[in-house]
């Protein structure tokens, strides 16, 4: 892996059953590169941006990330490398509906061994950052779509991560609002240079990228 | 495990909480009253020999006699010898005896109920010295006569008069209210135990139907150990003889009939069963409740929950509501429990220890010792409750949260 690549994804192949999901995908992200992965529904996205982030193991294939091979490690090892090197962007916000604003935005570090305080102090100060700062205290159901997806931003931020996964982010949002949060990605990865890999089906959103991967059947076609 | 997360769950999911708590509190509940009520009727058993300061009554069964003039024994209850007790008393278990000697004298004009007591002892019918309610107890050895308060109204006998029982005279120095403190043991007059002895053993139809020494008596009042009180019975029963009549609180409790005085058996398997309907009532609610939380759990572990972080959280929260359920289950059993001790429970005493002759008028009668069913809940039996949900909330917690912790994010997050 050369200095430049902090994603590496090699002959990555996944199965269920007798259905081939993925299919001997190879490809890499640099540090700082915003990838868009785009095809249409069933062409394997999804599937790949779970092998990729280590949500799921792959059924031949390696990955590496940040140098590191991911590949065999157990869904402990798996859980304390997704806390520590990527973070995620659901379609669907998953925000925990009984925890507040900056509960959900601290989920992550509830875990870790650290002051209250702070774990507060670092889910406020990105929560302000998303310019949600009045709305700290609220529970996603008192949030608008916009709002949720910027707290989910948050939470995917709030452990320092190398990569961020973003799966479908602005789909369930207006058009408007969509275009918000594709800003903040922007932002983040320009002001950052946070990797970030997102998965949609909208070409136009995917223009946005510094490059395409286009996928159909569980290949890469381009 | 972290507590803001515990709390919220707790609060904001109320009824989901409410389900899991409810329907755990109600079989706790169901429990602790059980027991509590098992444990009342057993109180509620010993409480007509503990009137008289024992545990177990000793009498023996013999023969009726031929005629009924001057002093007999009441079939139920004729001689136990000198030498019984002395073996008596030297068995494990016993704390202390009364002696005492019921006759029922016939003569022209009246019957009397005659029993003969001890002039001190904690143990069996001499504690009536704390139910006269006029004039004063015997003193040791005199000829004198306590006239029980019913009967000295019904014939008009005063303290100072002279009763004459199978040609003897005794000066009534005494009247007793025994009506409160007692049903077995007690009589129309009492004498001194050696003046019962002497009109016993003087008795023509005592010693044709039962041979008597002044030394002998034909109730026995022990007061035993209670562990030791089912091998303390069968012991007097090798005394004694096959005719022996041992009244314990367990023959009482038979008598009560109700289920709950049935058997330990029931209460043991009302328990379990009782146990075993909160374990599946908690389980199935939280169960329900993990299930729907599956997509929940599945961004745990996506944002770096590893497994034992899930499960103790999950532990956490089932042992909290299940420690709800605890203390809530033991609020509902103290007021059905004060509820139900405004209840009263008869207690049958059985004939061979009901005093007056069966065949006068009334007699035949049952006679009923009736009180407030003293139901209590005792501490260790609320502390058992307790520990017993938080024990059902732990074992349910980490089966499931183990069960749910293995699940693969991907597995539930990528069907948005």
């Amino acid at each position: 892996m050369n200095n430049g690549t902090i994603l590496r994804g090699t002959d990555l192949n996944k199965r269920y059953g007798d259905l081939e999901v993925v299919r001997g995908v190879s490809l890499s992200i640099d540090v700082g590169e915003f990838v868009c992965l785009t095809g249409k529904s069933g062409s394997g996205k999804t599937t790949l941006l779970s092998l990729l982030s280590g949500l799921e193991h792959p059924t031949s294939g390696h990955v590496e990330l940040d140098g590191k091979d991911i590949t065999s490690a157990t869904e402990d090892e798996l859980a304390l490398f997704r806390r520590e090197n990527v973070g995620f962007i659901f379609q669907s916000f998953n925000l925990i509906p009984t925890l507040s604003a900056w509960e959900n935005v601290a989920l992550p570090l509830f875990p870790v061994k650290m002051p209250g305080e702070e774990r507060k102090r670092g889910a406020t100060d990105l929560l302000k950052r998303m310019e949600l700062g009045p709305r700290l205290d609220h529970l996603p159901s008192a949030l608008s779509g916009g709002e949720k997806q910027r707290v989910a931003i948050a939470r995917a931020l709030v452990t320092h991560p190398k990569v961020l996964f973003a799966d479908e982010p602005t789909g369930n949002l207006d058009s408007a609002t969509g275009d918000a949060v594709l800003d903040i990605l922007k932002a983040l990865h320009i002001q950052e240079r946070l990797a970030i890999l997102m998965v949609t089906h909208d070409e136009d959103l995917a223009k946005s990228a510094d490059r395409i991967i286009r996928m159909q059947d569980g290949e890469v076609m381009s | 495990m972290n507590l803001r997360y515990l709390r919220s769950e707790l609060y904001y999911q109320k009824r989901r909480t409410l389900a899991a708590v409810m329907g755990l509190s109600i079989g706790i509940a169901l429990l602790i009253v059980l027991n509590a009520l098992s444990m009342a009727y057993r109180r509620a058993a010993r409480v007509p020999l503990q009137e008289i300061g024992a545990d177990v009554t000793v009498q023996r069964s013999g023969n009726v006699p031929k005629d009924l003039t001057g002093a007999v024994f009441p079939c139920s209850a004729v001689t136990i010898r000198d030498e019984e007790v002395k073996k008596i008393e030297t068995l494990p278990g016993v704390r202390g005896i009364g002696r005492a000697v019921l006759l029922w004298v016939f003569d022209s004009n009246r019957a009397w109920i005659v029993l003969g007591v001890e002039q001190q002892n904690s143990v069996g019918p001499s504690i009536l010295r704390h139910s006269v309610i006029e004039g004063r107890f015997f003193e040791e050895g005199k000829p004198e006569a306590l006239v029980e308060v019913s009967y000295a109204r019904q014939f008009g006998i005063k303290v100072g008069d002279t009763i004459s029982l199978a040609k003897r005279d005794y000066p009534v120095l005494g009247i007793v209210d025994a009506s409160r403190a007692a049903k077995i043991a007690v009589g129309n007059v009492y004498l001194p135990l050696s003046e019962a002895q002497r009109l016993a053993a003087s008795s023509g139809q005592v010693q044709a139907v039962s041979p008597f020494n002044p030394a002998d008596v034909n109730l026995l009042f022990i007061k035993a150990d209670e562990e030791r009180i089912p091998e303390l019975s069968s012991a007097l029963r090798t005394i004694m003889g096959k005719n022996a009549t041992i009244g314990t609180p367990d023959s009482f409790l038979k008598l009560l009939g109700s289920l709950f005085a049935l058997s330990d058996k029931f209460t043991l398997a009302a328990s379990l069963i009782a146990i075993l309907v909160a374990i599946l009532i908690s389980f199935k609610t939280m169960a329900g409740n993990i299930t729907e939380r599956a997509r929940e759990i599945g961004v745990l572990k996506a944002v770096g929950w590893i497994n034992r972080n899930v499960v103790t959280q999950l532990l956490a929260e089932s042992v909290t509501e299940c420690l709800m359920a605890g203390f809530l289950g033991l609020l509902m059993a103290l007021v059905a429990a004060y509820g139900l001790s405004f209840m009263n429970v008869n207690i049958p005493i059985p004939w061979e220890m009901s005093p007056r002759p069966h065949f006068l008028p009334g007699g035949g009668d049952q006679i009923f010792k009736t009180l407030r069913l003293p139901v209590h809940v005792p501490w260790t039996l609320a502390s058992f409750a307790v520990l017993l949900s938080v024990v059902i909330g732990g074992l349910t917690g980490a089966l499931l949260g183990r069960n749910i912790s293995k699940i693969k994010p991907s597995e539930v997050l990528r069907h948005e």
